[in-house]
């Protein structure tokens, strides 16, 4: 076998210079790229987490393979990747954004509409209460309650008293939606009692 | 606040509270018997309407008065 003739290696080695050289030079735009990209995820992270968390994963899985490419030296798949990422970032930007607001607006109207039922559910606790502490204090019950419904609409009364303490924990602990669904079915049991013990 | 004392009465303002319209003839033990199937309950009936009766025994044809 020949020795490879001086002008070949010396080819060979200004071909590796170059690569060498390309590489390093793609090397500072790579970092700063993913750099970028890092902070605008995690300018969204928290909220994402929240309101997107199935879209965050996914824009998480891009920059760690990005992360891999840049440790691993292939800048030129981290530049190439980079703008694709930038861009599912701003995508989850948005989304997230358009469900915080809608979120928030949610939030606001269960407050107005908590806001009525806290006033409206006590009432009619209180009126059935007292029907039933009359019954309670009656030798016999009327023509139009028997003895089954009565007892319904005890326990049904119990089940509003304990429905309405959780609403009422679920609004102070700043979830205005869950208090005013709980809010909700005690009306519901509410009017059931009502026709129980003849009142509607 | 949930109010749930035993023998508290709904309020008049109370839009779940029930109403009886006394008719030539009623009673406050017929009343309560009617609402209760006791007729020795009428001092539910009048102590929940003192503000408009001041006599059991003495009752109006027109008079509303709450059902506790």
């Amino acid at each position: 076998m020949s020795r490879p003739s001086p002008r070949l290696i010396h080819a060979i080695w200004l071909t590796m210079a170059m690569v060498i050289v390309g590489c390093a030079g793609q090397k500072e735009p790579a970092t700063k790229a993913l750099a970028q990209a890092e902070a605008a995820i995690a300018s969204v992270r928290e909220d994402a987490a929240k309101y997107s968390p199935a879209d965050l994963q996914a824009v998480e899985a891009t920059y760690a393979a990005l992360k891999a490419n840049l440790a691993s030296g292939d800048y030129k798949a981290v530049l190439a990747g980079a703008p694709q990422l930038m861009s599912a970032v701003t995508s989850l930007k948005s989304g997230v954004d358009a469900k915080k607001a809608e979120a928030e607006a949610a939030m606001a109207a269960a407050t107005g509409e908590w806001n009525a039922l806290s006033q409206d559910v006590p009432k009619m606790v209180e009126a059935i209460q007292s029907r039933v502490d009359s019954l309670s204090a009656s030798k016999r019950l009327p023509k139009n309650v028997t003895q089954g419904s009565f007892d319904q609409a005890k326990s049904g009364l119990d089940m509003m008293k304990t429905t309405w303490a959780d609403a009422s924990a679920a609004f102070s602990s700043g979830d205005p939606v869950d208090a005013v669904s709980k809010a909700k079915q005690v009306k519901e049991k509410g009017a059931e009692v009502l026709k129980l013990l003849g009142m509607s | 606040m949930l109010m749930t004392d035993e023998n508290q009465v709904p309020g008049k303002d109370n839009p779940y509270a029930q109403y009886y319209v006394v008719k030539s003839g009623d009673t406050l033990s017929k009343i309560a018997e009617e609402f209760y199937g006791d007729k020795m309950l009428y001092d539910r009936i009048f102590d929940a309407n003192r503000d408009v009766l001041q006599d059991p025994n003495k009752i109006k044809p027109g008079q509303k008065l709450l059902i506790p």
